[in-house]
């Protein structure tokens, strides 16, 4: 990089050190019953809490794995469990532990594995969010404490995580002429995928013209654009590359690339969201991981966006280059994310129509792909897998591969 | 339930955030100025992100602005927002984007660009709000 050329953008045009590529590798993926409980939670019933969805999940991920529970070194709990009684309950007792959001949690593994201080790391999530009744908007949100802008503009009546977004939505179809028919086109497209996915919460087919038919919740989203809130459990165990190979039952996926970058000006206010709609930061965050792992979009057989809404989608795609900067909607109309279409998005059916695991099941839903495990929603031939996680700014990415 | 009892959703009133509420009492609105860069900042705090000077003065706002976003909700999530109800995003004059509500008559198309003026209004509560109308 020239001082020239030094960008505006924290990490454009630098990559995290190249040691760390193909460092880690995924050796194995769980989760509870999502469907199951759905419908339990729905009729009254409480089939267990947090920390019962994290502990069942990780039970999967270790039979999936096929290794010992005793090969385990590391371990990373999510956002929604207390770390320590997580621990005690998995009885695990690590030589390096942290507590991470999903995305993070992945970047922390290879972190910790590149810089030894563990081998095997487990990453394990469980939320009972829909039994509890959590609250993600109003002056009490949840992550309030974290992000002042969840709980700041409450006065004004702006809240629910779908006000910012809509917010968002609104300014970027004013600029670039984007439609909410283009829009509607993720929700039909993700539910296409989750016909095909026994994992999935919803899988009833949608028309465009069902979304539009679908009523506002704030306008101008639509109901389809909207997250499911479900209780339940992810986890993943991922492994140093050369044990990977060898304690593995499966093949192991490798984290071929991650990087991070922060839109944090004028955050409080949504700047970010209305002014740059995050642009900078996954531009910053494709030339990362594109760079570090020596490839690009046309390389990518699928991709996997953090949909809390669907609005995230059009702007991943032109943030990461799939598409050019204002054209997101001629891509999801002519182009398509859903099967047969030139992207493969969110083949699992996502936030929207499989389950809300706060991009948890996202990381699963990468591997699978890679390993070919889809079925019916397998992409052929599927080598690399691209992540992307935007929330609130912080733009982050993992490319995962064969 | 009397209108009375219907509260106004909690404001955030850390240590910077009183001053900034006492001046919308007062139908005053003011907002913090770096006395080094000039630059103002909203939601109010310690020091200026610009270029990190601590030494910040209240200075009223002129209350002129234009909005950047607005959405309209259809469902009720607050006793004192029934629905159908909006929220605007505004960058006010002074650079701050600020979030508020649009008072009164409402623009037949897109709302964005539309240049909107102070307002302040009081809540059934007592609680004072600082809204926008528009500036025509």
């Amino acid at each position: 990089m020239t001082s020239a050329a030094a960008p505006k953008q924290a990490g454009a045009g630098r990559h995290p050190n190249p040691r760390i590529r193909r460092a880690a590798a995924v050796v194995g993926i769980g989760h509870t019953d999502w469907v199951g409980d759905w419908k339990r939670t729905r009729a009254g019933e409480k089939p267990t809490d947090s920390l019962g969805y994290g502990m069942g999940a990780f039970v999967n991920a270790l039979a999936d794995s096929g290794i010992e529970r005793s090969m385990i070194d590391g371990l990373i709990v999510g956002p929604t469990t207390a770390y320590e009684r997580l621990a005690e309950l998995l009885g695990i007792n690590p030589r390096w532990g942290d507590q991470a959001d999903a995305v993070l949690s992945v970047l922390q593994a290879v972190q910790a594995i590149e810089s030894g201080f563990a081998d095997v790391v487990a990453l394990v999530y469980g939320n009972d969010q829909r039994s509890v009744g959590t609250q993600y908007g109003g002056p009490d949100a949840m992550g309030g404490n974290a992000f002042l802008s969840y709980v700041y503009h409450a006065p004004w009546g702006l809240t629910s995580q779908g006000a910012l977004y809509a917010l968002t939505l609104q300014a970027y179809k004013h600029a670039h002429g984007f439609t909410e028919r283009e829009l509607g086109e993720v929700a039909v497209a993700q539910r296409a995928w989750s016909s095909m996915n026994p994992n999935a919460i919803m899988r009833e087919r949608i028309t465009v013209d069902d979304y539009m038919a679908s009523r506002y919740v704030c306008e101008p989203l639509h109901l389809f654009d909207y997250c499911l809130i479900n209780d339940g459990g992810v986890a993943l165990i991922i492994a140093e590359a050369s044990i990977a190979k060898r304690i593995g039952k499966k093949p192991p996926v490798y984290i071929e690339a991650a990087g991070r970058s922060d839109l944090n000006h004028g955050a409080t206010s949504l700047e970010p969201r209305l002014t740059d709609f995050y642009l900078p930061a996954q531009q910053a965050v494709a030339q990362q991981v594109f760079d570090l792992a020596g490839m690009g979009p046309k390389d990518m057989d699928v991709f996997q966006v953090y949909d809390s809404f669907s609005v995230h989608v059009p702007l991943a795609l032109e943030g990461y280059g799939y598409c050019a900067v204002g054209e997101a909607g001629k891509f999801l109309r002519e182009s398509g994310v859903g099967p047969g279409g030139k992207l493969p998005t969110n083949t699992s059916g996502g936030h929207l129509s499989e389950t809300y695991m706060q991009g948890w099941a996202h990381q699963i839903e990468c591997v699978r792909q890679v390993r070919g495990e889809c079925g019916e929603r397998q992409v052929e031939n599927c080598r690399n897998v691209h992540y992307s996680s935007d929330v609130a700014g912080k733009a982050v990415s993992i490319v995962y591969s064969r | 339930m009397n209108a009375a009892d219907i509260r106004t959703p909690r404001r955030v009133m850390g240590l910077y955030d009183k001053p900034m509420w006492e001046s919308v009492d007062q139908k005053a609105m003011k907002l913090q100025r770096c006395t080094r860069c000039g630059s103002f900042q909203y939601p109010p705090g310690p020091g200026c992100p610009a270029c990190l000077c601590m030494e910040l003065e209240w200075v009223p706002v002129s209350g002129r602005a234009t909005i950047l976003s607005w959405v309209v909700f259809h469902r009720q999530y607050l006793p004192a927002y029934p629905a159908p109800y909006n929220s605007i995003a505004v960058r006010l004059e002074e650079g701050p984007i600020m979030i508020s509500n649009l008072e009164g008559e409402k623009p037949s198309g897109s709302w964005i660009g539309e240049r909107v003026r102070l307002v302040y209004v009081t809540m059934p509560d007592g609680v004072v709000l600082p809204r926008f109308e528009l500036d025509r």
